[in-house]
């Protein structure tokens, strides 16, 4: 059947104009909270002995000169040419800061969804498979552990361990600054960089993605279609997977494309216990400097992250769930 | 003509055997290789970029990179001659300096007069930085000139500048004239800083790491550590698990009061005690009633038991505030300052003034009967500070006054001191702020101690004549007498002067020295020994 364009269409002018409203959203909040870039560069002491033109010249040095509108207008038109405006603390374009980040973001929060969505999505299976066994209830209880242990407590307590105690792993950030000059060499010193922080981000989103996973394989067990499997002698395996887990998995998946959205944003938390160099504790750093550029083009990205996320979930919805067919884009069902 | 510290130069150069100055380098360096340590890894606990003074400062690491006229800064009695071979006072208003000759910076041109007057007419006539008010106002430089023999500069002041060489000289960096002219705008230039100093920097990558190698033809003597890496931990208990584990050799975050003794106890670490130099203050807004009494302000002072605050919150770790303000460990702090705890005579004062408590609720009212509330503004990104708040809160309660604690980010603290939105506020001010007396007098009229929109004839009067005088001797007496009138009415009261303790693996390295107000981190624990005792440096008190 031909997909109907007018449906998906009316659903892109949609997510343009959240761009649109969020592009504004992103260019006014950093200028509601108190404060300003001049804070950056100067402390409060020294702040005080500049006139008033002295100020005034400081912020036109930084591209925020000229009146709130006026300075809109400059971002907007920054925005259609793909430029996003120079970083303040960094002196830097801000998406050249941006890109340079992004990779160690992505290598530390993509595996660690990944762990995270597979290992609670296949515990919280097992669990729902023997509700109200011994293993449920012990897998129940770490998972609810898991959940309430705040991520910042989880890395520490790596680090102290793994790290200090037992010296395995590398206690801060991605890279060792003294190299081998090898490829492998490298890659390998990346590897131990990542392990802790991916198991910290792991562990700490796992109970979501189990909780969510047992609960929605509980109700797709007690289905009648189920027991109508069961009866015809279905195999354990194959009631599991194909009549159980995959009915159970739509709202798994929106909440794996809910945080897949969010992925670029980083972590802040671990990023800022394991002094990671990622887009979470650039955004931090932008935050307290009120470094409006690169705040604003970490929003952004974000923003753009998360619709993205939203038009990958609405295109690939109908291929875990067929009955989606019918209803995302209109009437054209199978 | 006056003639001012040539006497000391000329000593302190023949200490140094700068003269001789090839001989001296080479001894050094023959000293310096048998104990040189190759690398050395610090932990920095902020990132403050590619060391642009425009855009991120932190003054020890600067002074890695680049030098000063004087050094090693005005907080000590006597600077000596660096990058000046001797400096010569005129009259009160004229200063002449010679400059070092063949000294090189980094990128190997060579550096000149003309990089020294760039420098102060860049700092006085381009965009404002911290430094600017050293060469605008206090002192005022109005012409600075190179000789003809093309290596001595004159400096003219507009009134008369008899410290010229042991404040601002020993304050402000040598900017290279070759890089530095060519800069647009010097709040985007991110190239990496070049200098003269003892180090190079080498690579840095933002909030990640630094790189520095040695410059080994240094004029002060071989750097005894060929490279310095440090990578920039800023989260606390990750660079103590990383100082533990052995990653890093040193970490540039002092070590709070609760962890010293698990620190003590490791067998590979050391703990260096030095002088913060700074001040833990509580300030107060006064233009506003009834902190724009100097009166109230007095009685204030008396109600804080700032011995209490150490006890408490700093385990005993730094001192009780109670020589007020400057510090009084600077040299230009009058020995005879005394701002001592007593509640009965705040009680007295406060009855005096007529804010009695009239209705029996604990809390006393203004003399026309209105309660009173005051918040103490803080950061809350600073827990050692709120606790202070909150013991402040209980202290001002037992002289019947009702403050409350408004802890905010640290960001819109900053904004709200800056804006002058705020009742009162506890912060912490450095070593430029509470050990320069240049930045004393620029403090009160720049409006972070008092404004000079606002009279204030005692203090006016007092400035005036600090202005006129011409001998630094005069300069002390009369900024002596600024600090009694300051500490009778304050308008930042000093709680406790903080003790600083780093931890460091002396196995690895152990000849760090503090130079006032630096701590163990300066350039001069990394230069021979017969320098750090030509700047005065002397070694840290080891904690047990």
């Amino acid at each position: 059947m031909k997909p109907n364009f007018t449906a998906f269409g009316k659903k892109m002018l949609q997510y343009g104009l959240v761009l649109f409203v969020a592009i504004t959203i992103n260019f006014l909040l950093p200028r509601l909270a108190p404060g300003d870039p001049l804070l950056y560069f100067f402390d409060e002491g020294t702040i005080k002995e500049l006139t008033t033109v002295q100020k005034q010249l400081a912020l036109e040095s930084m591209g925020l000169g000229g009146s709130l509108f006026e300075q809109y207008l400059v971002y907007l038109k920054e925005i259609v040419s793909f430029e996003f405006g120079v970083s303040i603390k960094y002196g830097l374009p801000a998406m050249e800061v941006i890109w340079e980040r992004l990779p160690w973001t992505l290598v530390l929060i993509g595996p660690a969804m990944l762990l995270s969505a597979v290992s609670g999505v296949a515990v919280g299976a097992y669990s729902a498979w023997n509700r109200g066994k011994s293993r449920d209830v012990s897998l129940l209880t770490v998972m609810l552990t898991f959940q309430a242990v705040p991520g910042f407590w989880i890395g520490m307590l790596f680090i102290a361990v793994f790290a200090v105690q037992f010296g395995w792993f590398p206690t801060y950030g991605a890279v060792s600054i003294v190299q081998d000059g090898t490829i492998t060499g490298w890659l390998k010193d990346v590897a131990l960089h990542l392990v802790l922080p991916i198991a910290t981000l792991s562990i700490a989103t796992v109970g979501s993605n189990y909780l969510l996973t047992r609960s929605s394989m509980l109700e797709s067990l007690g289905q009648d279609y189920v027991v109508m499997a069961e009866a015809k002698g279905v195999t354990k395996n194959r009631l599991i997977f194909n009549h159980g887990l995959r009915n159970a998995l739509l709202p798994v998946y929106t909440h794996f494309m809910m945080n897949l959205g969010t992925l670029i944003g980083g972590s802040v938390v671990v990023e800022t216990v394991f002094s990671y160099p990622g887009i979470g504790r650039l955004l931090y750093e932008s935050v307290v400097a009120r470094d409006f550029p690169m705040m604003q083009a970490v929003f952004l990205l974000i923003t753009i992250g998360v619709i993205a996320a939203n038009i990958l979930a609405d295109l690939t919805y109908p291929l875990i769930d067929p009955r989606a067919k019918s209803t995302r884009y209109g009437k054209g069902g199978s | 003509m006056k003639k001012r510290g040539l006497c000391l130069l000329a000593g302190t150069i023949l200490m140094l055997g700068a003269c001789g100055e090839e001989n001296a380098v080479t001894g050094e360096e023959a000293a310096a290789s048998a104990d040189r340590v190759d690398n050395l890894t610090i932990g920095l606990h902020t990132d403050v970029g590619p060391l642009n003074i425009y855009t991120g400062n932190l003054d020890w690491m600067t002074d890695l990179v680049y030098d000063k006229l004087f050094s090693p800064s005005p907080y000590v009695d006597e600077p000596i001659p660096w990058l000046a071979e001797s400096a010569e006072q005129l009259d009160d208003k004229t200063w002449t300096v010679k400059i070092r000759s063949g000294i090189k910076w980094h990128d190997g041109e060579e550096f000149t007069a003309e990089d020294v007057k760039f420098t102060y007419e860049y700092f006085r006539d381009g965009p404002a930085n911290r430094h600017t008010h050293h060469v605008s106002e206090v002192p005022k430089i109005d012409v600075i000139e190179i000789e003809e023999s093309g290596d001595s500069i004159r400096f003219e002041c507009a009134y008369a500048c008899p410290s010229l060489a042991t404040i601002t000289f020993a304050d402000l960096p040598i900017l290279p004239e070759h890089i530095w002219s060519e800069v647009q705008n010097p709040r985007k230039f991110t190239d990496l800083a070049v200098g003269t100093g003892p180090y190079e920097l080498t690579d840095y990558q933002s909030d990640q790491s630094y790189q520095f190698e040695a410059n080994d033809d240094y004029f002060m003597g071989t750097p005894t550590v060929g490279a310095l890496t440090m990578p920039i931990i800023k989260d606390s208990t990750a660079m103590f698990n990383a100082l533990r584990s052995g990653e890093i050799d040193a970490s540039s975050r002092t070590v709070p009061a609760e962890l010293v003794s698990s620190f003590a106890a490791e067998k590979s670490l050391k703990l260096a005690g030095t002088s913060a130099l700074s001040i833990v203050q509580f300030g107060v807004n006064y233009e506003m009633a009834p902190f724009n009494e100097g009166e109230f302000r007095n009685a204030l002072s008396l109600a804080v038991d700032g011995q209490s605050i150490v006890d408490t919150i700093l385990l005993g770790q730094g001192k009780a505030g109670d020589k007020g303000y400057p510090h009084p460990a600077s040299p230009w702090t009058n020995p005879e300052l005394s701002t001592p705890f007593d509640l009965t005579e705040a009680s007295k004062a406060f009855d005096k003034l007529g804010y009695k408590d009239v209705d029996d609720d604990s809390y006393r009212e203004t003399p026309d009967g209105k309660e009173m509330t005051f918040a103490i503004k803080v950061s809350a990104g600073e827990p050692i500070y709120v606790r202070t708040a909150e013991l402040l809160v209980e202290q001002m309660k037992q002289a019947g006054l009702h403050f409350e604690v408004k802890a905010v980010d640290a960001t819109t603290y900053a904004a709200d001191i800056a804006e002058d939105n705020f009742e009162s506020y506890v912060s912490l001010i450095g070593p430029h702020g509470v050990a320069d007396p240049d930045q004393f007098i620029m403090s009160h009229k720049s409006g972070y101690l008092w404004s000079k929109e606002i009279d204030y004839p005692e203090m006016d009067k007092l400035t005036s004549d600090w202005m006129a005088a011409s001998t630094i001797d005069a300069r002390k007496d009369i900024s002596f007498e600024m600090q009694e009138l300051y500490n009778s009415q304050p308008t930042a009261i000093a709680l406790y002067y903080p003790q600083e303790i780093f931890a460091y693996n002396s196995a690895v390295f152990d000849q760090y020295v503090e130079s006032l107000g630096y701590g163990i981190f300066n350039k001069y624990s990394f230069l021979p020994e017969d320098t750090q005792q030509a700047v005065s440096a002397t070694q840290p008190e080891l904690i047990d």
